[in-house]
């Protein structure tokens, strides 16, 4: 049975059942413990299964992800929460060199059961060095495998699939979803968790998303809708690896795409989506695929010039529309 | 305040319509429902009836002019000052198009509150509150800024640079149209371009399913002009039956019966060949369907169209249920559409959706024989020829062969010439 709940307690909720079913699961992390988490997802798990398995650290990500990647070889399975991805800069050594390589390096022997929760985006007025999106830098990591949930359903299915794999796993939340509510129903048999669905079925373009653009496309969509203008909506749900077949069929019905992500256009995540998409779909393109993407710049502090640096709905609806016109 | 009179969609298939006169000027007091100007569409002229109470106000749009659907061509005002007044800045002055446009497909720009940057709402109020924040922690939401533009309005940073490295989109073909021009076997460098120069999807589409544009270079020097509206309708709807698997089957009758009891009880002969055709359906319903790309349409009722012949053209006032209502009934009706379409007060009801079609040139005396085109949405049309020096006129019976066959044919017009050898049966269904 479905309910209806917000980000951060799908995510609390599948921590909480993984840590029941198996005492090798354990969470590590700045204020995760005794604080709850700043944005409440480990809240209660401290007193539930006390500072053991729920362990604060001090200011020091690559010690205590180092120290998650050694666990992982071990044999356990930490769930390392970097309290934002801008933080995670200080701790690329132990995932890039160390949890994304060892298991290639070991031929497969030493496991990496290693699951790094992190938030990310920009959320509201944390400049520039708070509101970075460095997908494109964990991309670009082989052996590291990245999803971004942008449901309840999907933080609660992802988290709990990253967890139980044996591969290096990123869970890309975003600041601005934790209080995004949506249905979940623990019951529902989960789809592979580097799936991509078409969250809205059209015929006049696609629309590419991930995370909360994903959420903003079908926004978008249903405003288009009122236009005449059907879009496609796909959540990519995962952006290593990709799942092309899903964007694949879908540009061979609609013949046009729009990638929408707030990571910068320079060579970020919709630079490759649309590298790829292009040799996948090049006989099926009516245009070449469009990307609303961030500016290429640090965000700003001000709020009008912060909510100008990343795509919003009029965005998208505007790009769409110049899109469909071009290519009819 | 007032509010815009827009050019209306008079049938399907109306694009622009003419404005062939006002009959109010600006600051004429009008009444809800009372007539302020005749449009034109396709096939009619029709009245334009106010939809309020008010005062005419200007701009107008120019009488004569080719105007799409749903522009504005003038206003209806609260009160005879403001009729009287200039248009205030921020309206638009009616266009005259040339060219039949699309509707404006800009929205108006959403209301301010749409305007605030687009994001995850913020925690309900009454969720408990995060404990107090660390050093790293975000600070509370900013209020709502008025920042994002509306796709009317100016485009934003983001879009600027979406559309930057897409601004010499000219010439060319897309990969798409290069794909369907190989697969339907057409030459990418013969095909038509859009408006920006690139041959797209649509353009190979079009280009292969149109006929050839035939080749003037060695005919005589001549001039290109457009059709009319009605014109274009015809060719248009007789293009379309080019798919229709057609064979006709001829016989002849002798019509001086029915010629002589037309003459004594006043009827109009085309109306009694009509009535003839719709008792026939009655035994043969198998007429009375129209082939669909998703199966057979049955009519339940039998309605015929009459071609006419309206000088610069042709149209089909239908007479409904042709079988089932009395003859006099459908004498009234027929006088009333033959004055309609005289006067081409003719609307898409009167015109459109006939079961079965009559095509009469039976008052050309050098007919001897003619066959017609089934339109689509039935399945026959009856050719009448001129009579002979012995009163025998030739019939000839055009049919969908998708939905009936010779044999059907040869048995609806042996039914029709036994009707017509006894009129007085035409009177009662």
């Amino acid at each position: 049975m479905a309910e209806e709940v917000l980000i951060w307690q799908a995510l609390n909720r599948a921590l909480d059942e993984l840590m029941a079913a198996d005492e090798d699961v354990f969470i590590l992390g700045e204020d995760v413990g005794l604080y709850g988490g700043s944005y409440r997802v480990t809240e209660g798990l401290y007193a539930k299964y006390g500072e053991w398995r729920v362990r604060d650290t001090p200011i020091s990500e690559d010690s205590f992800t180092g120290l998650g990647v050694g666990a992982a070889l071990m044999g356990l399975r930490p769930v390392v929460e970097i309290m934002t991805v801008n933080f995670a800069l200080l701790a690329l050594d132990a995932i890039i060199n160390m949890a994304a390589k060892v298991p290639f390096m070991s031929g497969g022997r030493l496991p990496m059961g290693l699951t790094i929760r992190t938030p990310g985006g920009v959320a509201k007025q944390l400049a520039a060095q708070h509101s970075q999106r460095l997908e494109h830098t964990l991309m670009n990591v082989p052996g590291l495998r990245i999803v971004v949930p942008a449901t309840p359903q999907d933080a609660y299915w992802q988290l709990k699939q990253a967890v139980l794999s044996d591969e290096p796993v990123i869970v890309l939340e975003h600041e601005l979803l934790y209080f995004h509510k949506g249905p979940l129903d623990p019951t529902a048999p989960p789809p592979p968790p580097h799936r991509a669905v078409v969250r809205r079925p059209g015929r006049d373009l696609t629309l590419v998303a991930y995370s909360k653009m994903a959420v903003l496309a079908g926004q978008a969509a249903e405003r288009l809708a009122e236009q005449g203008i059907e879009a496609e909506v796909i959540d990519l749900r995962s952006l290593s690896p990709i799942d092309w077949q899903t964007c694949v069929d879908s540009v061979a019905r609609t013949h046009r795409v729009l990638i929408v992500e707030e990571d910068c256009r320079f060579a970020g995540a919709g630079a490759e989506i649309a590298a790829d998409l292009t040799e996948r779909c090049f006989t099926q393109l009516e245009a070449a695929p469009m990307r609303l993407a961030g500016l290429d710049m640090p965000t700003p502090y001000n709020g009008t010039l912060e909510a100008q640096t990343i795509p919003q709905v009029d965005d998208i609806v505007a790009a769409a529309h110049r899109l469909v016109k071009e290519a009819s | 305040m007032k509010q815009p009179i827009i050019m209306p969609v008079l049938s399907d298939t109306m694009e622009v319509g003419r404005l062939v006169r006002w009959l109010k000027k600006p600051g004429d007091p009008v009444k809800k429902g009372e007539v302020i100007a005749e449009v034109e569409s396709d096939k009619a002229v029709m009245e334009l009836e106010a939809f309020s109470d008010g005062w005419i106000a200007g701009p107008l749009a120019p009488e004569g002019s080719e105007i799409a659907v749903k522009q504005v061509i003038g206003w209806i005002a609260d009160n005879p000052e403001e009729a009287k007044g200039e248009a205030a800045p921020t309206e638009t002055a009616p266009e005259a198009a040339a060219e039949p446009a699309p509707p404006p497909e800009k929205p108006a720009p959403p209301p301010p509150e749409e305007q605030a940057p687009a994001a995850a709402p913020p925690p309900p109020k009454e969720a408990p509150k995060p404990p107090p924040a660390p050093a790293e922690a975000p600070p509370p939401p900013p209020p709502p800024q008025a920042t994002a533009p509306s796709p009317g309005g100016t485009v934003s940073p983001v879009v600027t640079a979406a559309l930057e490295p897409r601004r010499p989109a000219s010439g060319g073909i897309t990969p798409l149209a290069r794909e369907l021009a190989a697969e339907l076997g057409l030459d990418p460098d013969t095909l038509p371009a859009g408006a920006d120069g690139v041959v797209r999807a649509g353009q190979v589409l079009a280009a292969a399913l149109t006929a050839p544009a035939p080749d003037l270079s060695h005919n005589p020097p001549h001039q290109v002009e457009l059709p009319s509206a009605l014109r274009w309708k015809v060719a248009l709807n007789m293009q379309r039956t080019t798919d229709t698997p057609m064979f006709r089957v001829t016989t002849t009758a002798d019509l001086r019966p029915l010629r002589d009891f037309a003459h004594e009880g006043e009827w109009s002969l085309t109306l009694l060949l009509a009535r003839a055709c719709a008792l026939a359906l009655t035994a043969h319903p198998l007429f009375n369907q129209a082939w669909t790309p998703k199966g057979l349409a049955r009519f339940e009722r039998i309605d015929i169209g009459i071609a006419m012949d309206i000088g610069e053209g042709l149209v089909t006032p239908v007479l409904r249920d042709m079988a089932g209502r009395p003859l006099e009934e459908l004498a009234e009706d027929w006088r009333i559409l033959k004055d309609k379409t005289q006067r081409r007060r003719l609307r898409p009801e009167d015109y459109e959706g006939a079961t079965f079609y009559l095509s009469n040139l039976g008052t050309f005396p050098g007919v001897r024989q003619f066959d017609a085109i089934v339109p689509l949405g039935s399945s026959a049309i009856l050719a009448v020829a001129a009579a002979d020096a012995e009163g025998r006129t030739a019939l000839t019976l055009s049919c969908d062969h998708r939905v009936v066959f010779g044999a059907d044919a040869a048995r609806f017009l042996d039914t029709l010439v036994t009707r017509l050898k006894q009129p007085e049966t035409l009177v009662k269904p």
